[in-house]
């Protein structure tokens, strides 16, 4: 039997959530809800879930994730209870519950703690980069064809293929890194979501038959565009498919990506890169200042790890462009040294967000999409049996 | 009509002509002492004259008003100054209230008016009837309803084309055109504040139709239909006539919701909804009446049952506060709610729905004395300054205040407090004296 606890409300809190303990149960949010569909009713049930403290009932619930934070809800809310802002918070706190290691929770309420690891990660980046791959004295031959600087030759007695080969060996370590904590976390909500259940079991046919769910809601995020203002969704998809085809070049075809020579601007590497840029850089100018001016309820209110993503994903864009312009500018050291902060910013932003923060969401959002449609179908298998 | 020597000297002023006002102004005239009595409207009444019947008797709510309007009316203490009102009131030295009581020309003689509607006949224009909550029309030269007090015609001057008929149809000579505004100052040793209170307007709710949607009435409009003196000769929704089977009610439209501003409860939307899903099961036998709630508030003597008595009659209640309301083609209403018993979001379709609006504070109250001297509470009706033990009482000695011009009340509490408001005031001038 669920035990109510009282103190749960103030753990919440601890996430971000504004006061919600005003709210009277009406199911205003609920039925404003854009999102919420049969079975899968929020954010009433869930905020009643909080105020009461039913933590298992939270944890096994992947409505929080189908939240997309429209704002309807909060916007019309009898009580001004902030439901939207109650599932922002909700999703932080089953990030935190998701991840056995117990660095996300630290990471979302202490500032410190989320800082210092950043700190700490950049360190290493930078000290490896100063005790193994320090730039050359004599810049001569560092400029290539086309007048900008030979990104991969900086190393005295390192063959620029080889240098390729070590940076990769660095992606390729950090992808590890997240994605043992990513995939284990996962694995996590996945117990929490489906094997927990006490309603129905998931035959082993439906995985198959759903799968497709996953594929299609992590490419469109279409359920996003079912918010009244469209744009959201628009900018959110520009800045998915602007990071995924960016993650790809740097970390899947690294060698593809920073090449020796300049490419003419008709060169998918360099018109990919534009785009992923501008899709970034606009999400990042349009969420700031919605931010700062408090525009809609989606941006009312901010968590320091919403301004940390903001931040680190700016500076990483940002050193990214410096970058680019200081190589075909053929500044030499200014290039190297730019380049070393980026992978210092870069580094730290993806081990610590992906698995144990804000952008944990690019894999629990639609996998909570998938595991809901594998629950519902179950429980449709069951009722049709019955009959 | 009670005539006083001095026109301009009273015991008491009662501000508001409503059944508070109505209620004070007697108890006080009984006891001997003269009182002012200032109406804004051309009839007194206020809202309950309106109203269908009462909860939860059941009683007819214009057979209970009437006789008081009269009795108001007829009362030689009672001095009735209706289209009127007080500004600038102050206190003076002396402790007496002093200020302008502001008559608007009704273009009509009162004293020869007999009420026979000729003019009404001739008069060629015709607008929106703002006592049938604009079912039906009415002329620019009207009695304002049948049942009104006094029972005589005014002229709408806003609407008016001047053209002169109703003049010529008066066989009374009783249309003056050359009335003007009159100011008189008036004194009196203490002030009774009835105000009421105002009807939310749902039309600022977009996601209830913004007031644009055919099919979806007030409160207030489904009263209407309900009463003897009733637009149609029966219930039927506005947008194409049709007798409508579907009824639905929006409880707490405007009431307990900070988006609106009005975070308090009304009292009376819950109880007047349930009178009206059995009043409608009575007129439309064949009608299924919904009532989607927040939380039934049947709170006093009697109230339960009564809501029980409509469970039993076949009023149906489901809990879920109405999140929108979409209109079809056919007019025909598509509510959105969740059923927090299944736990699904549900939708349903009704052929007329109902929102049960809620009282706002009337903020005229605010500015009928000199300075804004009146201190409002944080809902903007008057504040009482010591609740529990002089319940009437105000910031100003002296002004008591009566009925839903202190807060959401329903009828036997408006007259309960309207009592206390004359008997404080009674006290304050023996005490005076």
């Amino acid at each position: 039997m669920a035990k109510v606890q009282a103190g749960f409300a103030d753990e919440i809190k601890r996430f971000g959530a504004v006061d919600f303990s005003a709210c009277y149960n009406c199911g205003n949010c609920t039925a404003v809800c854009p999102l919420a569909e049969n079975d899968n009713t929020f954010p009433r049930r869930l905020l009643r879930y909080a105020v009461l403290g039913l933590e298992d009932d939270i944890q096994s619930s992947p409505e929080p994730w189908l939240c997309y934070y429209c704002g309807d809800c909060s916007e019309t809310c009898p009580r001004q209870s902030n439901p939207g802002e109650m599932m922002m918070s909700l999703r932080r706190y089953l990030t935190s519950k998701y991840d056995w290691t117990g660095l996300s929770r630290k990471f979302y309420v202490s500032k410190a703690w989320e800082l210092g690891a950043i700190a700490f990660i950049s360190a290493i980046v930078i000290l490896l980069f100063a005790l193994f791959l320090r730039p050359t004295a004599d810049p001569a031959g560092l400029i290539n064809a086309e007048g900008g600087v030979k990104i991969n030759s900086f190393v005295e007695g390192i063959e620029p293929e080889t240098f390729v080969t070590i940076i990769e060996f660095g992606d390729w370590t950090m992808a590890a890194i997240v994605s043992f904590f990513l995939i284990s976390n996962i694995f996590n909500m996945y117990l929490k979501i489906v094997i927990r259940n006490k309603k129905v079991k998931v035959p082993l046919r439906l995985y198959v038959k759903e799968a497709w769910n996953l594929f299609f809601h992590f490419g469109t995020q279409f359920r996003f565009s079912k918010c009244k203002d469209w744009t959201y969704w628009a900018l959110h998809w520009l800045v998915m498919t602007g990071y995924t085809i960016m993650f790809t070049m740097i970390v899947v075809i690294l060698p593809w990506f920073q090449t020796e020579r300049i490419h003419p601007i008709s060169h998918p590497q360099r018109f990919l890169g534009y785009y992923a840029t501008f899709g970034i850089l606009l999400a990042i100018i349009v969420w700031s200042v919605s931010r700062i001016r408090r525009t809609g309820e989606v941006h009312k209110y901010t968590h320091a790890s919403d301004w940390i993503f903001l931040i680190m994903l700016f500076l990483t864009t940002l050193t990214g462009i410096l970058v680019h312009f200081f190589r075909i500018g053929g500044l030499i050291y200014p290039t190297y040294y730019t380049y070393v902060i980026h992978l210092a910013i870069l580094m730290p932003m993806l081990i610590i967000e992906v698995p144990f923060s804000k952008w944990s969401h690019i894999a629990y959002r639609p996998l909570a999409i998938y595991f809901t449609s594998l629950i519902n179908s179950a429980a449709a298998l069951e009722r049709e049996e019955k009959k | 009509m009670g005539m006083d020597p001095d026109r301009s000297k009273y015991d008491v002023i009662v501000i508001g002509g409503g059944i508070a006002g109505q209620e004070s102004a007697l108890n006080l005239a009984d006891s001997g002492l003269s009182v002012l009595l200032v109406e804004k409207d051309v009839s007194i009444g206020g809202k309950m004259i309106h109203l269908s019947k009462v909860f939860p008797t059941l009683d007819c709510a214009a057979c209970i008003t009437t006789p008081k309007m009269s009795e108001t009316a007829r009362h030689p203490n009672i001095t009735i100054s209706t289209d009127s009102e007080i500004v600038d009131i102050e206190k003076n030295p002396d402790n007496s209230f002093s200020g302008v009581l502001i008559k608007h020309p009704r273009y009509v003689v009162e004293n020869d008016c007999t009420g026979c509607q000729d003019c009404e006949d001739a008069c060629p224009v015709i607008v929106d009837d703002q006592y049938q909550y604009g079912f039906v029309g009415r002329k620019a030269a009207y009695v304002p309803f049948s049942i009104a007090n006094p029972r005589i015609a005014t002229i709408d001057i806003e609407n008016c084309i001047l053209c002169g008929a109703c003049e010529r149809a008066c066989a009374a000579d009783a249309i003056d055109f050359t009335q003007k505004i009159e100011r008189t100052g008036v004194t009196a040793g203490s002030v009774i504040i009835a105000t009421g209170f105002n009807l939310f307007d749902p039309a600022v709710i977009e996601r209830y139709g913004g007031g644009g949607f055919r099919n979806v009435i007030t409160s207030m409009q489904m009263e209407r239909q309900l009463v003897p003196t009733r637009p149609f000769n029966n219930v039927l929704r506005p947008g194409d006539g049709k007798m409508p089977d579907n009824i639905a009610y929006v409880l707490c439209t405007g009431s307990r919701d900070e988006t609106v501003g009005n975070p308090i409860c009304s009292q009376v939307c819950c109880m007047y909804s349930i009178k009206q899903g059995q009043l409608l099961l009575g007129s439309l036998p064949m009608a299924d009446v919904t009532i989607y709630y927040l939380h039934i508030r049947a709170f006093g003597k009697g109230f339960e049952e009564f809501y029980q008595q409509s469970k039993g009659m076949g009023v149906e209640f489901v809990k879920g506060k109405v999140g929108t309301i979409e209109q079809k083609e056919n007019g025909d209403l598509i509510v959105r709610y969740e059923d927090m018993r299944e736990g699904r979001v549900k939708e349903a379709e009704h052929d007329l729905v109902v929102l049960a609006v809620g009282m706002l504070a009337n903020p005229e109250a605010e500015t009928l004395f000199m300075g804004g001297k009146l201190e409002i509470d944080e809902y903007g009706y008057v504040k009482q300054v010591d609740r529990l033990r002089n319940p009437a009482k105000t910031n100003i000695e002296g002004v008591f205040v009566a009925g839903t011009a202190s807060g959401p009340m329903d009828i036997p509490d408006s007259i309960v407090s309207a009592g206390a408001a004359a008997s404080e005031s009674l006290s304050y001038l023996k005490r005076a004296r």
